[in-house]
């Protein structure tokens, strides 16, 4: 065991909560923006569908999809930066399953 | 018994022996493997389990359905249901991994040192589960009935064996790998009919792309017939009330616990990442189908079916009117079927497309078997979910916590038993529509464990006294709102029982922030827990200072 900068573990949480913030962002105008503007948006035509529809139906879902995955890959990104082997996570993991 | 008969009970004879085969095979012998099957799944394998769990009866034969009377309102549906797994995998899944217990309410239990808040929440993961699955239960006896014209009770009845024998002897793991054939079954299952019919009507075998133009053409027959355009957002209800079903279906999959435990079952909180990416991916597959399902099945009905003779409509209208979820009366009495003289129920409308659409007997088939994937998969989950709230956060950590491992492997299976066969017995008269008690159930999640959770892993100060008082008044709320609305008629900006969840989870929030801030503080050992899930498992937090783990398990 040794100990990890203040500063270095800070920012490996801010920088992950700074991630998140960014997807919710784009989460919440994909879905409930989109929502919200239905009719104004309704106007534009995308595929042969209303923009509204197109995003409801396949635009938001899509999006939602990249996102999970890019978190997964930036999260593993952020995670070797710091120096932080997946190896190791698991035998710790495996060790902590409690004794019940 | 004609070949139709014949051709769909061998499809789905042959993917039960499958299941089964799985199940036996997989057959749990500790309680370890009984509840997280060993906590080894890969994530790709995890995701395609995760996806069978979730997609239910209500996703595989009444979303696309739903989506085809409600128009854009229907969406929410597609939205609420996919937008939940950010909430999940970004909020809860990884650290909950972290954590490293067997179930939500062991987790609620160990995280505010309660036995009252975990028994609250056994009670909640309890009446959720079993909501859910008393709409799961009643739509396999809806298909079994159908296909094998016996009642839909003997049916129903005929689902709970099954789903008793292999959730009971099989446990998680046999569940895991039982899941992922199920997934596999489910999602051909309901692709095939919408590429034949992409192809049939346009041409062009990927319907994701094709039906957009049908979209358009069919806003112009609305037009024709002086009936509100298909993509007309908020025909059926206010702007509020789709942005609270969406809001209640979102943080509800991030707060149901059959869900939730699926992701105890990877080995890290990496792993748990990817297996939230992997699962979306899945069930978008399926999200992404319906509305194209819905397109088709409504574009069929008002060019092939609408304007067609009284005394010459096909066949399939028969059977299905009488089960009494179509009607073709003729109103007006000029002997042609007007569109708005066809009444066709949205439970009926993925089942009878094939054969609307004469896509021959091996899809209809094949249909009926994903069907049956997808009402015995989501079942069995819950099952275990109920199961283990029972016999681990009940009997074992606060009756009887020196049971024997055998001993409590036997409750647990007693339990699947005894709970299958209560479930069943209510679903022989089931209290609502099927998308109905699943709404309910979502909104249930959100006004309990989506508050729970989220300040219980994010907010260090939640103590035992604010998470009961949360998961009292997020449960009193929601059940007030979805009876004052349903039978009532009280609504707020439009908002009926669907919608409940939002104030659920707004009175639970309160509740819970009000009543730990007016108390004590949690000890420090709890805060220090809860300001280590912060980061990974190789980092661990300790009073105040953060410490890397290089020498592995021992030195925790």
């Amino acid at each position: 065991m040794k100990k990890i900068d203040k500063k270095v573990a800070d920012s490996y949480f801010r920088e992950k909560t700074r991630n998140m913030i960014i997807y919710f962002i784009v989460w919440f105008l994909v879905s409930y923006g989109v929502v919200l503007l239905a009719e104004p948006l309704s106007e534009f035509t995308i595929n042969g569908f209303p923009f509204h529809y197109f995003m409801g139906a396949q635009g938001a879902v899509i999006t939602f999809i990249i996102l999970l995955f890019v978190n997964a890959k930036l999260g593993d990104a952020i995670d070797r930066k710091y120096g932080i082997d997946e190896e190791k996570n698991r035998q710790i993991s495996s060790g902590k399953v409690l004794d019940h | 018994m004609d070949t139709q008969f014949l051709v769909s009970l061998s499809i789905i004879l042959a993917t039960f022996a499958l299941y089964i085969g799985i199940a036996i095979y997989n057959k749990a012998k500790a309680t370890s493997d009984f509840y997280v099957a060993g906590r080894g799944v890969p994530p790709i394998f995890n995701g395609m389990a995760i996806g069978a769990d979730w997609m239910s009866a209500a996703s595989f034969i009444g979303m696309a359905g739903t989506i085809m009377l409600l128009g854009y309102d229907g969406l929410a549906y597609i939205m609420g249901w996919t937008g939940g797994y950010l909430l999940l995998t970004f909020l809860l899944a990884p650290q909950l991994r972290k954590y490293g217990r067997y179930t939500v309410p062991d987790f609620i239990g160990d995280r505010f040192d309660s036995h009252t808040a975990r028994v609250i929440a056994a009670i909640c993961t309890i009446i959720i589960s079993f909501t859910y699955s008393i709409g799961q239960l009643s739509g396999s006896g809806v298909v079994i009935g159908r296909l094998f014209e016996i009642d839909a009770k003997v049916g129903t009845m005929i689902g709970v064996v099954l789903i008793a024998f292999y959730a009971a002897f099989g446990g998680m793991k046999g569940i895991t790998w039982t899941q992922v054939a199920q997934y596999i079954i489910l999602i051909i299952a309901y692709l095939i009919p919408v590429i034949f019919m992409s192809l049939q009507l346009t041409g062009n075998p990927m319907p994701w792309i094709s039906y957009g133009e049908l979209v358009g053409k069919m806003g112009e027959l609305d037009r024709e017939l002086g009936i509100s355009e298909y993509f007309a957002p908020f025909t059926n209800g206010t702007k509020w009330q789709f942005l609270a079903l969406m809001f209640t279906l979102m943080a509800g999959t991030a707060g149901l616990p059959h869900v939730i435990v699926r992701f105890y079952t990877v080995s890290t909180m990496k792993a748990a990442r990817w297996s939230g990416a992997w699962a979306l991916l899945f069930i978008g597959l399926l999200y992404l189908s319906a509305p194209a399902y819905s397109a088709f099945s409504r574009f069929i009905l008002m060019t092939k079916v609408a304007g067609s003779k009284i005394t010459e409509l096909p066949a399939w209208t028969k059977t299905w009117v009488d089960t009494g979820k179509l009607q073709v009366a003729d109103g007006n009495g000029d002997g042609v079927l007007q569109w708005s003289e066809l009444i066709i129920s949205n439970d009926i409308v993925v089942m009878a497309t094939p054969e609307i659409a004469n896509l021959g007997m091996f899809v209809i088939g094949l249909v009926a078997a994903g069907a049956m994937a997808a009402a015995l998969s989501t079942a069995g989950g819950l099952m275990i979910a109920i199961s283990s709230s029972f016999a681990h956060d009940i009997y074992y950590r606060v009756l009887k916590p020196n049971a024997t491992e055998k001993k409590r492997l036997s409750v647990a299976r007693w339990s699947i038993v005894l709970a299958t066969l209560f479930a069943g017995l209510i679903a022989l008269n089931p209290p609502g529509a099927i998308t109905q008690i699943v709404a309910w159930a979502f909104a249930l999640a959100t006004g309990t464990f989506f508050p729970a959770l989220v300040l219980g892993v994010w907010w260090k100060r939640s103590n035992s006294k604010g998470v009961i008082a949360g998961l009292l008044v997020g449960l009193g709320v929601t059940l007030a709102y979805i009876f004052a609305a349903k039978y009532g008629g009280f609504t707020i900006l439009g908002i009926i029982d669907t919608g409940a969840g939002v104030f659920g989870a707004i009175a639970a929030f309160t509740a819970n922030i009000v009543v730990s801030l007016m108390t004590p503080a949690p000890s420090q050992k709890i805060q220090d827990e809860v300001m280590d899930l912060r980061y990974p498992e190789q980092m661990v937090y300790k009073n105040g200072d953060v410490w890397m783990n290089d020498d592995g398990p021992k030195s925790v």
